[in-house]
């Protein structure tokens, strides 16, 4: 699967979307969803949630383990994906549709990653 | 490449600082290192990440035997810990993570003493099909671990009690536990103890890396971080309160008809609640509904919230009695 080229990335291997000048949509890469396995749970944050950049936003659990999900961006959580709820699936099946969290109110952000520079990250932890 | 091996043992046996230690040995271990920690609790249920303590652990009967609930931040089912159970916890980082080299320590361990463990599926360690250690595991950033259960002589009549499902009906998103046919190690080896089993480990640890083991001492200023993470693990919010929304029905008999509390739960606190019953005074028991709601879902505040009913006659303060009764012994 190609990483979307619209989209940005961090080390921690978390995507990102602007929806507008302060506004993001974030989720898992096809890279961290292939390494985690199937999913069974997203522990969705809360909306009202404050991020913090490089600090967890949520968790999800797969068949071999839980792992955090690191927030790319400072700010608030404004919307959740709620179907994530009842579809952990989605992200394995879609992890570029399947976003987890809206954040706004941007107050700082992780060093962002184009596509090339991310998979040239990817080709480093294979 | 793993260059140091550690071993570090919980010297208390309260649960929530027992998890803070494992915690705070998971976000400083350093490249190269692997430390293994052992640790005890006494009578606990530890539920995974994302379970629902209500579905997964008679709540009520726990706490009237003075035991605890935990919340574990790795995944998976509910276990049932005493003294008769060692738990394990292998933190290294991401880089010197290696599973079936982890599980080989617990395997040689147990060989040592005669005992033919397997590992089965992904989270088991058997021996004769019977499930003696449950294994669970969790990653944040860089670091990761895996930690599991050992049963070498677990009360096995406080298992069944504490996690035999309720009656009740639970609505609840989450995981679910397996059951299993789980056995003690003192059924293999009548003999064994934990002290024994520590010894084992620690041995087999060195052995199985071919590297020496050294003690992990814990820094000067350990302290403060550990008792903010202690009394993390002990809140209220971290182990009723941040899980996914649910709805349960409470059902009962009682000499004067049949009710059926139905609530809504989210974030641990009732947001709505109907109550049904055919009861003479149907109006009195559907008014107590609104006593209810905004209430956190716990028996002794849901208790409280009742008191502040209206009462007008004998009958109703004879509801009122046994309501509450009935909610502390469902247990």
């Amino acid at each position: 699967m190609t990483n979307p080229s619209d989209y940005k990335y961090v080390r921690s291997h978390e995507w990102l979307c602007y929806v507008d000048d302060d506004r993001v949509r974030v989720g898992i890469t096809d890279f961290a969803q292939q390494a985690m396995g199937d999913l069974v749970f997203v522990n969705l944050p809360i909306v009202g949630d404050m991020t913090t950049a490089g600090e967890p936003l949520c968790d999800v659990e797969s068949v071999k383990s839980v792992e955090d999900i690191f927030a790319p961006v400072s700010g608030e959580v404004t919307a959740i994906n709620e179907e994530l709820m009842d579809h952990p699936e989605l992200i394995n099946a879609a992890p570029y549709d399947a976003w987890i969290a809206e954040i706004s109110h941007i107050t700082d952000t992780e060093e962002l990653l184009d596509a090339a520079a991310y998979e040239a990250v990817c080709a480093e932890e294979e | 490449m793993i260059t140091d091996l550690y071993y570090c043992e919980a010297t208390g046996l309260l649960p929530y600082r027992n998890q803070a230690l494992e915690e705070y040995l998971l976000r400083r271990v350093q490249p190269g290192e692997l430390i293994l920690y052992l640790w005890q609790n006494q009578r606990t249920v530890v539920i995974g990440r994302n379970q629902n303590s209500w579905q997964e652990c008679r709540v009520e009967l726990l706490q009237q035997d003075q035991g605890y609930l935990a919340r574990r931040l790795s995944g998976g089912g509910a276990v049932f810990h005493d003294l008769g159970n060692l738990n394990f916890t292998f933190i290294t980082t991401d880089a010197d993570y290696h599973l079936p080299q982890q599980l080989a320590v617990i395997i040689n361990a147990l060989a040592a003493i005669g005992i033919k463990a397997v590992k089965s599926g992904r989270n088991d360690l058997l021996i004769a099909d019977r499930k003696f250690s449950g294994n669970a595991f969790y990653k944040s950033g860089a670091n990761r671990y895996h930690h599991g259960t050992i049963m070498v002589d677990v009360d096995m009549t406080d298992l069944g009690r504490y996690l035999q499902p309720s009656a009740d009906k639970l609505a609840a998103k989450g995981v679910n536990s397996v059951r299993s046919r789980v056995a003690n190690l003192a059924e293999f080896v009548p003999e064994i103890t934990v002290e024994q089993l520590k010894k084992l480990l620690f041995h087999s640890l060195g052995d199985t890396y071919g590297l020496p083991v050294q003690e992990f001492l814990l820094p000067a200023d350990a302290g403060q971080k550990l008792a903010l993470l202690t009394e993390r693990y002990a809140n209220w919010q971290w182990i009723y309160g941040r899980q996914a929304d649910f709805d349960i029905q409470l059902a009962h008999r009682f000499s004067w008809g049949e009710i059926s509390l139905n609530l809504q739960i989210e974030q641990g606190t009732i947001a709505n609640a109907v109550i049904y019953s055919d009861a003479m005074d149907g109006e009195f028991i559907a008014s107590l509904a609104p006593f209810l709601s905004g209430c956190r879902y716990d028996t002794a505040a849901m208790i409280d919230s009742l008191q502040q009913a209206v009462i007008n006659n004998r009958q109703q303060a004879v509801i009122i009695d046994e309501l509450s009764t009935w909610l502390q012994k469902r247990g």
